[in-house]
Parts: structure tokens; sequence; C-alpha cells
């Protein structure tokens, strides 16, 4: 460690604690607390990339998380930021985009034909021929900057692991400042709960290398905020963003258990106390490893105790500036030459190529260096305040761009540096007298919320009043316009986009800050702009020979740090809903289906002979995810003749009828059975995917236009499992476990409804009911006797073959039947005609929902039809989706369900035809997916088994 | 997400309700012309600003409620009537 | 005063390896890419939107019709609407034959622009997988896949081994909630740089003589007897013999001011970037159940989007909502991607129509035209778009492949079907 300096009375390493990490394979040691950039820093590393375009070696700029010469790969993370992270014993950590390494990069070749590379080059060359292209691109694509994510078979999942977590504080502070902390302990202190936000490792904001004038103060902020009630302090942690109503997001890093944590809180009051960023100087060579900025020297020798070089010329503005110089005096650095901007110093070039060897003065004079430090002024860091709704504007007096308090909503306070300067006393009364206001606002909010809650439990507000004082006013600081010399240096130190390259945008027309920036990447990388975003408007205003005011600033956009997918997504939350009975499908080998929300079993390894069993003796499927809701009240049969197509007026007690829904456009959106099991008292069915739209739609009617009708609806989807026992044996079956109910056909016929005890569960529903187009009864059992059920008809019906039948045999059944599925026989176009069900629109009733669309479809007759189809080859089954081929070539409509059928040992199929194909009897040519061609005649109905329905009133 | 103000069960995030957009009143389905009824479906005023909407409370007391909300800042308030007496 | 005719004589400034050399070796600063003028009193055509629909258009005005007393308005900067706000998506595999083939002449016409325009749009045709999470999308896959067959498009079913071949990174297993059961895959579909379309039709259009005005607005737009007579604007009254309106985002407040009103409303939709990594992902994939669509630029980021923001909206503030969800489906697609970092998010404004097709061609003003309503797919139409709407102006008729997308079938009901298939159609 032959640059670490002697114990420094600020520096944040435990030297009692050695670590080593490895850095492109080569072992370094390290103090607890050095981040990877002070420990390599500390052993003599002082080139940590190559730049992105010119691959120029970069060496510490900011050393901060915004360093944007010190991204690595660390393990299979990439794009870690090597001035932040801190070092863990064992760590791999490597260099990115170099090749073959950090020393030798051949890349670096493009530093020589740079001038051949303006801004925007790629656009005016590589036009042709087009063949080219492809060749091009994967030479382009080899200067991606950036580190490289692991395969997935090398993917360790518990090595990855990611949490979120809901908090509501009163306050929430971002930033934790003189001013952030102060205002976290004036709002403690009113009686708020406070969520301290601080991106460091450590509260403290600039005071932490602020030597000896400030560190008894610093000690006393942090001693206020540790036993200040009611105060949590998240540190390595940013806000993310300010949405709507003060949503706020949270990134928390550093954790020991999670890689990195989303905290999602709604504040209601939030204050932004970011301070401000330094911002470094445009001259050439400012990307010369050995040019850095006057926090970046600070942070070195106060926090981690490295020296930054041995002979130094500093460029001052302001008083940082000069405390970066005496900080170097003390610790031994030769500080060869301080140049003093507020009286007109400047520094035009760097010399040296892999590291700063010589520094040209504003007067042409060269002093030789190894270390150039700048402080040329501050960006203050607006960006949640323009979330939240403010227009910074810029303010040459303080050579920045600030945000208007006056702008913000009363949930959004700011202070500290973004707001204005100001001596150390004056930050903190700034910060106390925001705290205070921000929990008052805050305690504001928290009555207005209870006030508009009817429903909440009504309690006195706990909070202390406090008296409406609003903040002091911060002074600003006249500070030097400084933005860049006389030379063109980089500008956007991630981009490699030169202050040249914005000159050059600008002259050939893109001259609006947004084109400029976007013509030449500026501002893209991941530094997200705020060490550039003003630099670049600046260069941009003198090149248009506007002012910077006039130039404007731009959007800035969430997130404020670069957040990992792992927090944003958080641990894996995608519910699965099953069935009571999937226990025992995952039991007998069944095959799982995806179906929406649910899995279900798809079949149980013979799907042909589960038809079988059921045309021939009986089966049983799990239908529980069938939507199932209880509609209660006098005015049930008014809905019911509102939403389905038929009459429903006259359905009585006992009885069941199947019903179609179109929406007000005509298009069908569901369709099922629905039973009057009381006087008013009724259980509707609706598809499985269906069962939350149907809810909506009905709870929408009643709600909206009818909001006098007497209906309670009450979704029983999941309160019942659902059996269907299918199969001229399904009667036999039934009668051996149901005690209570006749099942003589006279007694319980087709279409009609039970309530009974099956297998000694009571209050079941029985339902004679036929998707399958065999005798079946369908039975919803209270759902935590559903597997008792299931259990006990299988066993009562082993010697009649019984067997489950899953969705794939439940599909071609009905597809042998004809009976259609919605959503897939019918498409987000069929009007009630084109789903084969002209017979059920009552146009006769006064309403229903999509009468008018229905009718006037009446009237017409070219719009589409749903028909069987009969392949001439029967062995033939067009695949679903299969185009049907008009004479002239034009495509006349598809295959809709298509399936061998077991029973007829023949192809069945449903397609969508237009009108004038649609014919029974007529031939159509269906196109194969290989490219062939089958002919098919349309056939005279949509069911190919039991046309008559015998089977069914069995 | 912005907080949409449910009347029943107070200021609660918009993630936790649907939105059905800008009212239509629905015209007589006897005698509405094509024009009239599909006028209905598909046209909207799509107002930039402040304007009507309904939400249903989806995750949580299931009504649908009324507020005014101003399309440029999504700044919600409101609405002095309920669903169903919006006349 | 109608100006006809393209320019003669050599063209300044033209864009060459060549051209580059010379200028680096001599230091020559590159004429503008396009000229300030003075706002004329009147123009034969003006066109409010300077995005690339609008851009193209005046372009295939001047190119295709020599018509180029046109003049093209935007409130902002070029592009700086939905043309810069797209996740640069390009494909032609539709579900309707007329989508197809509309999105097709779009793909084709992407595929010269570069050489037609003399600018590097980088069109990268990297294949564009949609994944399949059930039987249902499997099977409206295959239906699309049909219908681009027989009309001539590459594009077909594949099985979940392919997917994981095209994209290594993908997990094909039965561990995620929606496996994969498999893909349409549409090799000709890819990335651009959307950016350079804008500007490339910009350059263009200018050389060949059209006036591009930024920074003007419009305020109201003049309407008598039945016809439009031109607008009014930040800059002032501009007479036109046609207007077009070629916005995103205001299309209704735009067509408000001819009196004409829209089936539109205006949606936000979203998307994000990451920061840069090295290059796997050669493919463009999207996955309408998870509601995700994913590329990589050549710059090595991640451009992510998703489907339209749950409520109407004229705000571009990014959701958090929306980041969340996107992670999160990403990660199910592809788990090693869990310590990228999300690097910035964006919002554009989707003007979505009922039937998820666009509205283009005549009003009942006439001499109003519109090229509106187009949800999230605007971008990959734009060349097609600009072609038909500058034969639609110059000719006074409705090019036949845009017949079907009149403002006329909403009130007959007469919907296009593309709505099941354009749900996130990326």
């Amino acid at each position: 460690m032959a640059m670490r300096l002697e114990r420094q009375p600020d520096e944040v390493v435990d030297r009692d604690v050695t670590l080593t990490f490895t850095w492109n394979g080569r072992t370094y040691p390290a103090y607890a607390g050095d981040t990877i950039a002070s420990a390599l820093a500390a052993c003599g590393v002082r080139i940590f990339s190559r730049s992105f375009k010119y691959h120029r070696p970069r060496g510490l700029l900011t050393a901060s998380y915004l360093d944007p010469g010190c991204m690595v790969q660390v393990g299979d993370e990439p794009n870690v930021r090597g001035a932040h992270r801190l070092v863990e014993p064992g760590m791999r950590v490597r260099s990115q985009d170099t090749w073959p390494s950090l020393a030798v990069d051949v890349k670096a070749a493009n530093q020589l034909v740079g001038r051949f590379l303006p801004a925007g080059f790629y656009y005016k060359t590589f036009m042709g021929p087009r063949r080219l292209w492809p060749a091009y691109e994967r030479v382009l694509e080899r200067f991606a900057h950036g580190g490289e994510i692991p395969d997935l078979s090398s993917y360790q999942r518990q090595d990855h692991r990611y949490d979120q977590r809901h908090v509501h504080p009163d306050v929430l502070v971002a930033g934790g400042g003189p001013a952030g902390m102060a205002a976290a302990v004036a709002a403690a202190a009113a009686g708020a709960t406070v969520l301290l936000v601080e991106e460091e490792h450590a509260l403290g904001g600039h005071l932490r290398w602020g030597g000896d004038d400030v560190r008894s103060a610093l000690r006393e902020l942090r001693g206020r905020v540790e036993t200040a009630p009611g105060i949590e302090v998240l540190t390595d942690s940013v806000v993310l963003g300010r949405y709507d109503d003060n949503w706020v997001s949270v990134v928390q890093r550093g954790l020991p258990t999670v890689n990195e944590r989303l905290v999602k809180a709604r504040a209601k009051s939030l204050v932004v106390a970011p301070g401000l960023v330094e911002r470094p100087y445009v001259f050439a060579g400012n990307d010369v490893p050995g040019v850095m900025l006057s926090t970046a020297v600070r942070r070195l020798v106060d926090l981690y105790a490295v020296k930054p070089g041995h002979r130094a010329v500093v460029l001052s503005a302001n008083p940082d500036g000069d405390a970066a110089t005496e900080a170097l005096r003390r610790v031994g650095v030769d500080v060869a030459h301080v140049e003093d901007a507020r009286r007109g110093g400047d520094i035009v070039r760097v010399h040296g190529r892999d590291r700063v060897r010589a520094v040209e003065l504003g007067d042409g004079r060269r002093v030789d260096c190894d270390l150039v430090v700048t402080a040329t002024g501050w960006t203050a860091p607006v960006s949640l305040l323009t979330m939240a709704g403010a227009v910074p504007a810029y303010d040459a007096r303080a050579a920045r761009f600030r945000a208007d308090p006056a702008q913000l909503p009363d949930n959004v306070l700011a202070t500290g540096g973004v707001v204005g300067d100001g001596s150390l006393d004056e930050l903190v009364a700034h910060g106390e007298a925001t705290g205070r206001v921000a929990a008052r606002r805050a305690a504001a909010v928290g009555r207005r919320w209870r006030a508009a809650s009817p429903t909440a439990h009504k309690q006195a507000g706990p909070l202390v009043e406090v008296a409406d004082d609003a903040p002091p006013a911060l002074p600003v600081d006249p500070h030097p316009e400084l933005f860049r010399a006389r030379t063109h240096g980089i500008v956007d130190f991630s981009e490699d986009v030169s202050s040249a390259d914005l000159v050059t945008a600008v002259a050939e027309g893109y001259e609006s800050a947004e084109l400029a920036k976007r013509y030449t990447t500026a501002t893209m990388g991941p530094v997200q702009g705020k060490l550039e975003t003003v630099n670049v408007i600046a260069i941009i205003a003198e090149a248009t020979r506007r002012t910077i005011e006039e130039t404007g600033t731009t959007t800035w956009r969430p997130p404020y740090a670069p957040v990992t997918l792992g927090a944003l997504a958080g641990p894996e939350r995608e519910p699965v809903r099953r069935s009571p009975l999937q226990s025992w499908h995952d039991a007998h080998a069944a095959t799982p289906l995806v179906a929406g929300a649910w899995i279900r079993p798809d079949h149980y390894g013979d799907p042909a002979g589960e038809v079988r069993a059921v045309r021939e003796g009986v089966g049983l499927i799990d239908v529980t995810p069938i939507g199932k809701l209880d509609l209660h009240g006098p005015d049930v049969p008014r809905l019911l003749n509102l939403v389905y197509l038929n009459r429903w007026s006259k359905l009585a007690v006992g009885r069941v009828r199947y019903g179609v829904m179109c929406a007000e456009d005509g298009v069908v959106l569901d369709d099922g059975v629905t039973a009057r099991l009381g006087e008013s008292s009724y259980l509707m069915t609706t598809t499985s995917s269906g069962a939350a739209t149907v809810w909506e739609w009905l709870e929408r009617w009643l709600q909206t236009e009818h909001p006098d009708w007497r209906v309670h609806i009450t979704p029983v989807t999941t309160a019942y499992a659902s059996i269907n026992v299918a199969g001229p044996r399904s009667r036999e079956l039934v009668r051996r476990v149901v005690a209570d109910v006749d099942l003589d056909p006279d007694a319980f016929p087709y279409m009609h409804v039970r309530t009974g005890t099956v297998a000694g569960v009571a209050d079941c529903v029985l339902w004679r009911i036929g998707f399958t187009g065999e005798l079946s009864y369908e039975l919803h059992v209270p759902a935590g006797h559903g597997l008792h059920v299931w259990e006990a008809l299988l066993a009562a019906g082993g010697d009649l073959g019984a067997r489950a039948f899953g969705v794939e045999a439940q599909r071609i059944l009905r597809l042998e039947k004809g009976h259609l599925i919605v959503g897939q026989d019918t498409d987000g176009l069929s009007r009630a005609g084109s789903a084969g069900l002209e017979g059920l629109v009552k146009l006769d009733k006064e309403d229903f929902a999509g009468r008018p669309e229905l009718a006037w479809q009446d009237q017409q007759r070219d719009y589409p039809r749903l028909v069987g189809l009969r392949t001439t080859d029967p062995t033939v089954v067009p695949v679903e989706g299969s185009q049907v081929v008009a004479d002239d070539g034009g495509i006349g409509g598809r295959v809709t369900s298509s399936r061998m059928s077991p029973t007829l040992d023949r192809s069945v199929v449903l397609a969508q035809l237009d009108a004038s194909l649609a014919h029974a009897g007529s031939e159509v040519t269906i196109a194969m997916v290989d490219g062939t061609r089958v002919t098919a005649v349309v056939t005279a109905g949509l069911a190919q088994v039991d046309p008559e329905g015998e089977r069914l009133h069995g | 997400m912005m907080l949409i103000p449910c009347p029943w069960c107070g200021p609660r995030d918009a993630a936790e309700f649907a939105y059905l957009g800008e009212p239509a009143p629905r015209p007589d389905p006897t005698a509405a012309s094509p024009e009239q009824w599909r006028g209905y479906l598909y046209l909207r005023h799509n107002v930039a600003g402040p304007g009507t909407e309904r939400w249903y409370h989806r995750m949580g007391c299931r009504r649908h409620l009324l507020v005014e909300r101003d399309t440029t800042t999504n700044e919600v308030r409101p609405h002095r009537s309920h669903v169903g007496d919006e006349s | 005063m109608v100006e006809r005719g393209r320019r003669t004589g050599p063209r300044p400034g033209r864009y060459s390896a060549l051209s580059l050399l010379r200028h680096g070796v001599t230091g020559q600063a590159w004429p503008a890419a396009w000229r300030n003028h003075d706002m004329r009193r009147g123009y034969r055509v003006v066109i409010i939107g300077g995005g690339v629909h609008g851009l193209a258009t005046a372009y295939y005005l001047a190119r295709n019709h020599q018509i180029t007393d046109v003049a093209v308005l935007d409130k902002g900067y070029l592009g700086g609407g939905g043309s810069g706000r797209n996740t640069a998506i390009l494909r032609s595999n539709y579900l309707t034959p007329e989508g197809v083939r509309f999105y097709d002449r779009s793909l084709q016409l992407y595929r010269g622009l570069a050489a037609d325009l003399n600018f590097n749009v980088m069109f990268s045709r990297k294949g564009h997988l949609t994944l399949a999470h059930s039987d249902a999308s499997l099977r409206t896959m295959r239906w699309r896949a049909e219908v681009n067959k027989l009309s001539g498009v590459d594009s077909d079913v594949v099985g979940p081994a392919d997917v994981k071949r095209l994209v290594p990174h993908i997990d094909t297993s039965d561990r995620p909630r929606y496996p994969i059961l498999g893909a349409l895959y549409h090799p000709p579909g890819g990335i651009i740089r959307h950016d350079a379309v804008v500007w490339g039709y910009a350059r263009a259009a200018d050389h060949l003589g059209a006036h591009l005005h930024q920074h003007t607005e419009v305020t109201g737009i003049d309407v008598s007897g039945g016809r439009v007579r031109g607008v009014r604007t930040t800059n002032g009254d501009v007479a036109a013999d046609v207007v077009v309106n070629a916005t995103a985002g205001w299309a209704t407040l735009v067509a408000d001011m001819a009196g004409v009103r829209l089936p539109v409303q205006t949606f936000p939709l979203q998307a994000a970037v990451t920061e840069p990594v090295k290059p796997f992902l050669r493919t463009v994939v999207v996955s309408g159940t998870l509601h995700v669509y994913v590329s990589q630029t050549a710059r090595g980021e991640l451009v992510f989007g998703a489907s339209v923001d749950p409520f109407a909206s004229y705000s571009t503030q990014g959701s958090l909502e929306f980041t969340e969800g996107l992670a999160s489906h990403v990660l199910q697609l592809m788990p090693s991607l869990s310590s990228l970092r999300l690097l910035r998010q964006w919002a554009g404004l989707c003007d979505m129509t009922p039937d998820f097709a666009p509205i283009m061609g005549p009003t009942d003003v006439d001499g109003f035209l519109v090229d509106v309503g187009w949800g999230t797919y605007g971008f990959k139409a734009g060349p097609v778009s600009g072609e038909a709407m500058a034969e639609c102006i110059a000719t006074g008729r409705t090019p036949e492949i845009i017949s079907s997308f009149g403002l006329d079938r909403f009130a007959r009901g007469e919907l296009l079907g593309e709505k099941g298939a354009a749900a996130v159609g990326h």
C-alpha cells in the first residue's frame, strides 16, 4: 500500500482488519471500509478502465459512486461502481472492456483515427452495400461498453437475492448531509416518523471530509439523529424516484442478506436534501488518469487515507478547491502550483497519455505534475424536484441550475445545497425549519386522509402541532461560470463525448439540447448526466450563441440512481391457483396445464382413452376453475335478462339454462349456465378465464345503470370444488354416493339443478348439464371436502370403469359435440351470429347488452360464420390456426378447433368462414402448415357426435 | 402510483382500482341510430386537463366511483356525485 | 407559389466513408443536415407533426410526386414525440392480411432506407421472437404464421429448443410460472436507430425543398365551407390547401381544432433502458403474456417496453409499477439478468383506437387528412404511412394499401381484427 497515508483523523478504514481481493487476477490487500478503488489506489493503481469510444485509459475522477472511470466487474456482477463498492474478502474484480489487457488495449488504436470518427460518424457511413452492414454491426458491437452478465447455466439463484419493503413514514428525507440530518431531527422532534436516506456509507455529507472545523458539529448531528425517537436511517441507499402523491422509491444497497432491496414509501412529506455534485471542467486531456475533482482528493485523503499523487496543480474557483489544496499539503503532496480561477487563472491542457505528466496553464506556462485537481463549480441534483413538478432555472450568479421551491407541491420541500449555500449554521437552521414544516404538513396530510376515510377508525392526530415557520432563505454564493477552457476536452466521460463533438452536432443542425444530446449520446451513459448535463448545456449554448437560460435544461427521468432488475422485481411472486384436487392429479401423473391463473390436469397419459371412457362408461373431470357467482335478490331475473342474449324471466326454481353474454358492441364475451336454486337465489357459472370479467361486468350494470335493482353478487368460484361426472353410466355412479336426491330422469331431467348430500357432504349443488355431450352431473362440493368426494366417486365407480379425464379429453369431447369455446372459436370481432348463436338472440327483449349491434347484424347476411368441417381425407387434422383459402387465393377463414376424434375415428374441425363459403355441403380448401392443400366439406351442424342430443337427455 | 379517493375506503393507491374512463351515457337501445350507438361505443372526449372519470375499486370495496382527474398532471379530486346519480 | 421538380446538381455534404475521410483530413465542417427557414404565408401542404410520419410524408411528397411546397410543423424538436420514445422494433408479422401487407411494405422501405436517404439508419435484422406461454397464444401464433406465409412474409412457429438456440439466456425449462411452449419466429424483424430515421427523413425532405419548422405549435385550424383553409401557429398564420394531422398523443386535440372527432384515447406507453453490457441478446424477444419486449442495442443496452399504462393520461412521467412489473417479467424470462441495472425510464403517448389499427386518409373536412391512431406501433409504419399519405395528398385518392384504415369504419361498425394479436404487439 505504497500510497496509503498515515492514520487520518476522519478515515473510515479499519486498519485492524486487512482483507485480500483480486484485481485482474492479481491479489491486493485492503482494509475493511476500503472501496475497491481506494484499496487499489492505495497500492498505486491509477488506471481502472478504458473509455467507450477511444479506449483511452481512465483513472479516478470523482472517487464516488458517480466515478465514470471506475466501472468494474465483480464476479458475475457487471458495471459495479468500484469507487463506491466496499471490498469484501476474496472478491474477484476485473476491468471491463479491455482486450487483451487493461494496460495494452488494442482498441486504443481508435484514438489515432479519432478525427475520422466525429459525433454521429456512423450515420454517415456503412450504408452500402446493404449485405455488409451485419459485418459492420458486429464490429460496432465490439465497442459495447460494459460488463458481462452470467450465462443461465452458471447463474446461481441463491447468490442473487432481492427483496422489497413497504414503509409509511410521515417524513422522508432524501440526503443525510447536515441539512438533511437537521431536517430529520426537527421533524422527529415535532412528532413525525422519519425515514432518512443517505447515498454514502455514512451520514454527514460534505462534513465527512470537512476536517477540524466541522468534526464536532458532525459528531453532534449524528448523535442527535441517533437519539431522536422515530428516525430510521438507511445508508448506502438512494431515493430513486418521486411519483404522484409522494410515492417514493428507494434502493437499499450493501445489505448482508440480500443484494439489493427496493423500499417503497408513501411519504406524507418529502424533504429533498441531496447536496451538490461537483462538476468536472472541460479542457484538453481532462480525462487523463491523474486529473480529478477537489472532492475526489478530499475523499481519498480524509476518508481512505490515500495519497492521490505526488506533485499537484490545482485549479480552484471556490473554497473547496482551496481546502483540497490544504489537504494535499497537509499529507505531503507537493502542490506545485495553484491556479486561481477567481482571478482569471485557467488550465488549458494536460500532457501525458496514460498518466498526467504536466499541465499547461492559461498563460502558456507548463508545470510538471502527476495530479491535476479542479474545483470549478457545482451542479444541483434537482431531479427529484423536477419529478415533483419544479422547472429548474439557471442562476448565472451561482453558475448552476436551481429549483424554485415555490413551484413544488405542498408535500415536497427542499433544503441544503440544492436550495442555496451558507455557513454550516445556516444550513442546519434551514434544515431544521424545513423539517418542522415537513412534519406539520405531514400531520395535515394524515388528518386529510383520515377525514376522507369514512370507514376508517377515527383517531385523534398524535402529531404535535408546530408553528407555521416557513424556512428562512439560504444565501446563494456567487461563483464564476466555468465550463470549458479554450481547448476542447471530454464532456461526457462515460460516452467519450467531447465538447468538439457537441459543437459539430450544433453545426450540423442538431441545435436544440435534446437533439444534440441524442446525436452525440451525451448524458446517455451510466452516470445519467449527473456530472455532465450542465457542461453539455453550456457548450451547446456557446455553440448556438444563446444563453444557458435560453438553451434550457433537460428532463430528468427516474430512476435517480441505477437500480438492479432484481430489486425492482423483488422476490418471485406469481401466485398459482390450485384446485383442492390438484394434489390428487399430481399424484396420478397428470400432465400439468398452465391455464391462466390455474394449474390444471391436461391429461393422465392417454387422452384418447379418457375420451372413450366418457363415451362408453363414466369419467370424472375436475372443473373447479369454472367461474361461479352466487346471485341473490328479487331483481336477479332482470339482471340475467340484461346480460344474457336469451330470456330468463320464466326460469323456474330447479331449472338450469345456458346463456351467452355479449359486450355492447355485440361481440361474444362469455358463456355458461345459470341455475335457479331458490325463489331469489341463483348460481351462475362462467368460463374459467372469464370469471373475474363477468363479475365486474355484472357489477358495472348494477352500479352504473341500475343502482335501484336489488341484487347481491358473491363470487364463490373457490368456495366449491367442482367435479363433472360424465358418461352413459354417470347416473349409476352418482346414485351410489347420493342418497337424498331422486336421480330418476323424470324427477331430475336434463338442465335441472338439485341440492343434496354427496358422499356424506351436505350442501352440494348437482346440475344435469353436458358440455361433453354425454349424460352428466356437475357436482359443486364445499371446497374442503372436494378431494373426499372425488376419491369416493372413483372408489364407488371402480367396477364401472370410472376414471379421471383431463382438459384435453374434455376439449375433444366438446368438439365432437360441436360446443364452442369463447375466445377460441370466436375472436375479438365475433358477434353472436358469427358463433352460431343466432337462435339465442331474443330481439323481442327490449334491452340487453349489445342489442342494437345484434339487431343490425341480424339484418345483414355477410358476417363470418362458425361451421363444422369434414375433411375429405378423414385422417387429416388441420392444425388450429390453419387458413381456409378462397377461390381467388385470398383468405376465406380459419380453423378454430381441430382434433382427431377417438369416437368417430376421423378428424373433427370447427372453422370461422366468410359467409360466402359457409354453406352446408360446400367444399373449401385448407392450406396446411406444410404448404400442402386439403379439401373439406362444410357440415350441416356443428355437432359430429349425437347431433340430436339423445345421449344428453337420456 | 397516485391515490384515488374512494368514498368508502378513503385515499387508496390507484393500483387497487380498475380504470373505466370517461362515462358515456348509454343511448336508448331500442331507438339509437348506428351513429349514436357507435358514438357511445367508440367516441370519447379524450380531454387534456380536468375531466370526470369512473373507476372501480377492484381490490377494495368493489364499488364504482367517480373522480375528477387532470389528465395532464394526474391530480385527482373526489367527484361531487356518486355513480348512478351523475345527472 | 408551388415549387416543383427535384433540385439538380451535386448534392452538398453527401455522406460516405470517403467524405468522412476527406472531412477528417481537411477538418472541413459538415453542412447542416437541414436548414431553418422563415415561415411562408402559405404552403400547398402543411403537415402537423415533425416525427417520422410527418417527415416521411414530406419526403415522399417531394420524391414521388414532386410536391415541395410543403411545411412540416412541430411544437418541439424533430422526433421529440413518439418517434424518439419508441423501442425501435420493426416487424411485419401482423395478424390480418391488410396489416401484414401494410407493414411488409414498411419493412421493405426500411430495408432500403439508408441508401435511399443517404443516412445510415442502422437497421439491424436481428430476427423477432414472440414467445407463447399458453396453448391459446400458441394457437394465435399459428394463425398469424399461416396468414403471414400466405402473404409471403417469413414467419413461423418454433419450439422451445429453437428459442433456446436463438437466445441461450432464456429459461425454457418448466420452472417459470408461465413456461415457454413455443414462439413465433420472424427472421426479417429487427431494430433500427429511431432518431436516425427521423433525421434521415428530415435531411432528405429539407434537401428536396420542404420547410421544417421546429418549435412551432399549431393553435388553430381554419375551416370554412367544409374545407380547410390553413393553420394558426405560434409563428403566425399559414394558408394551406391540405393540412395533415400526423401527430401522436395530441391527435384528438389537433383534430378537434378542425371539428373532426376521432375515436382515440391517449395512453402513456413506458419504456426503459439498462446500463450497457456485452452483447448476448441477438434477437428481439417479445412476450405478450408477460407484457414485455426486449432487445439489445449495438451499444450494449437492453431496451425494454411493455403494454400501455392502465389509465388514459397525457402525462409522460414514468411509473414505478411499470419498472417493477417489467423487471419481474424480464427475470422470469432471463433470470441471470438480476444484477443488471435499469438506467432510465421514459414514456411516450399512444393514441389508442378501438380496434388497434390506425386511422388514415380523408375526413369530413375537405383537405384535412389524418394519419393518426397509431397506438403502440406507429414507428414501424413510418415509411409506408409517409408513402401512402403522400400519394393520397398528391392524387386526391386513398391508396389501396390504406383503404381499410378509413375513419368511417367506426360509424359503420366494421372494425379491423388486429386487436387480439396487438395487445402487446411489438
